[in-house]
């Protein structure tokens, strides 16, 4: 279970997130929608534990336990425009690197590939932007995380990338995953459980 | 729904030290081999090294400058070729990541303590290549004549160390700053100067002949203090 209240971030005078709140449950998606600046991309930093809110709270659950921030961030799954993998590494050496800091197995982070149409031994820099965008949702879910945080999920992917990653979100949102979805426009996802809009 | 839950990610039982250090020669192997395929550290710092000793050469080198001058101002030399080969390419380490927005999956995935230690240990065997390049280089073009070679090697392994641990520590620091090289200087003066004072007190005492004194302990609590200092402050300075 995730929930947040009345989150508040500003950078300097500009108030990004003013009284923000949401909860989503096992196997629900929020989604999150609203123009560009309205702050999405700042509330799933926030979730994600890269950002700080100013005021608020945020409460993560998993089997009962609330984690840390510390903990809650090495336990999510995050996609967004500004995640970048290792250029100079090949896309397999990436995921066997983040597999070996994460402590888990490569195993299903490759299988995700293959599921995605992702050669694995292209380089890092010679990818596009679409497959860009599969090898982060590669990155997010080799450590099979319960909670993923998704900032413009399908953005540059083409009609069987989008295919691909969407039925990943399902499946694990079917395995009891939780899931917050941001995009600037509205998304047709099942178990969407609630929709948040900002600005 | 509780089969299909059990295929997400349980907690780690796999907290151990065996799995911090696996992490850390993770980082480190990484490190080498993003490197490896770049070249902009080693070939930074190899130019300016290299560049700075054939211009000392011909302006101080054997016909330059006598033996008694020589041994007063050579080992200052040393040290200042090191140090600015250092500030020319260890900052990257992890400058490098904020700027090609690679510092993001890190945050997510690494325990910081491992990853400072990771990256220190890659500065540390760059700054061990450098010094290896550069001293018997050095002391050929030079024509210095080492009393302690002993001492001499102690002071470098030492120095090297305090070298790659205070300019790790003042990376991670300024890594998400914007001004960056200024940030570097700023910061990089108070902590590196005691280190520096001490280098060339040992590598003089190498050159003529002294021996290690309370130099060398002190060198040696600097390094220590540094470390620890940098592990305490790189969780803070690396997470929002």
């Amino acid at each position: 279970m995730l929930r947040f209240e009345n989150l508040r971030r500003r950078f300097g005078r500009l108030s990004v997130l003013e009284g923000v709140s949401g909860e989503v449950a096992p196997g629900q998606a929020l989604l999150v929608t609203g123009p560009n600046g309205s702050g999405k991309s700042t509330l799933l930093r926030c979730l994600a534990g890269l950002l700080s809110p100013e005021k608020g709270t945020i409460e993560y659950r998993e089997d009962d336990k609330v984690l840390e921030t510390d903990e809650r961030r090495r336990r999510v799954g995050y996609v967004a425009p500004d995640l970048a993998l290792y250029s100079e590494l090949t896309v397999a050496e990436n995921l066997e690197f983040f597999a070996r800091i994460r402590r888990t197995s490569p195993a299903w982070g490759f299988e995700v590939l293959e599921r995605l149409g992702l050669p694995a031994d292209r380089m890092g820099g010679a990818l596009s932007s679409g497959m860009r965008q599969r090898l982060r949702w590669a990155w997010a879910l080799l450590h099979r995380p319960r909670l993923l945080l998704l900032d413009e999920p399908f953005q540059n992917l083409d009609a069987p990338g989008e295919q691909g990653t969407r039925d990943l979100l399902i499946e694990h949102l079917d395995q009891g995953g939780l899931a917050v979805v941001a995009n600037p426009s509205s998304l047709e996802i099942d178990r969407v459980a609630g929709h948040l809009r900002l600005g | 729904m509780l089969q299909a839950t059990s295929v997400l990610a349980k907690p780690s039982a796999w907290g151990s030290a065996e799995g911090w250090a696996a992490e850390v020669i993770a980082v480190f192997v990484k490190d080498w081999r993003c490197e490896f395929r770049t070249r902009y550290a080693l070939n930074t710092l190899a130019l300016f090294a290299l560049t700075t000793m054939v211009v000392m050469s011909i302006s101080l080198g054997p016909i330059g400058i006598d033996r008694t001058r020589g041994t007063k101002v050579l080992p200052v030399l040393l040290w200042v070729i090191l140090l600015f080969s250092v500030s020319a390419g260890l900052p990257r380490a992890f400058i490098q990541e904020e700027e090609s927005q690679t510092a993001t999956a890190l945050r997510l995935s690494a325990t910081p303590s491992a990853l400072f230690c990771g990256k220190l240990l890659y500065c540390l065997t760059l700054v061990g290549a450098l010094e290896l390049l550069v001293t018997p280089v050095f002391v050929t073009l030079m024509n210095l004549e080492v009393i302690s070679p002993a001492l001499l090697v102690g002071t470098l392994a030492a120095g090297g160390y305090g070298l790659a641990v205070g300019s790790t520590l003042v990376a991670a620091i300024i890594a998400q700053a914007r001004t960056k090289g200024t940030l570097f200087s700023v910061l990089a003066f108070p902590v590196l100067l005691p280190l520096l004072l001490l280098a060339v007190e040992l590598t003089f005492n190498a050159v003529a002949g002294g021996g290690g004194g309370v130099a060398l302990p002190q060198l040696l609590l600097y390094d220590a203090s540094v470390t620890v200092v940098g592990l305490m402050l790189f969780p803070v300075v690396w997470n929002p």
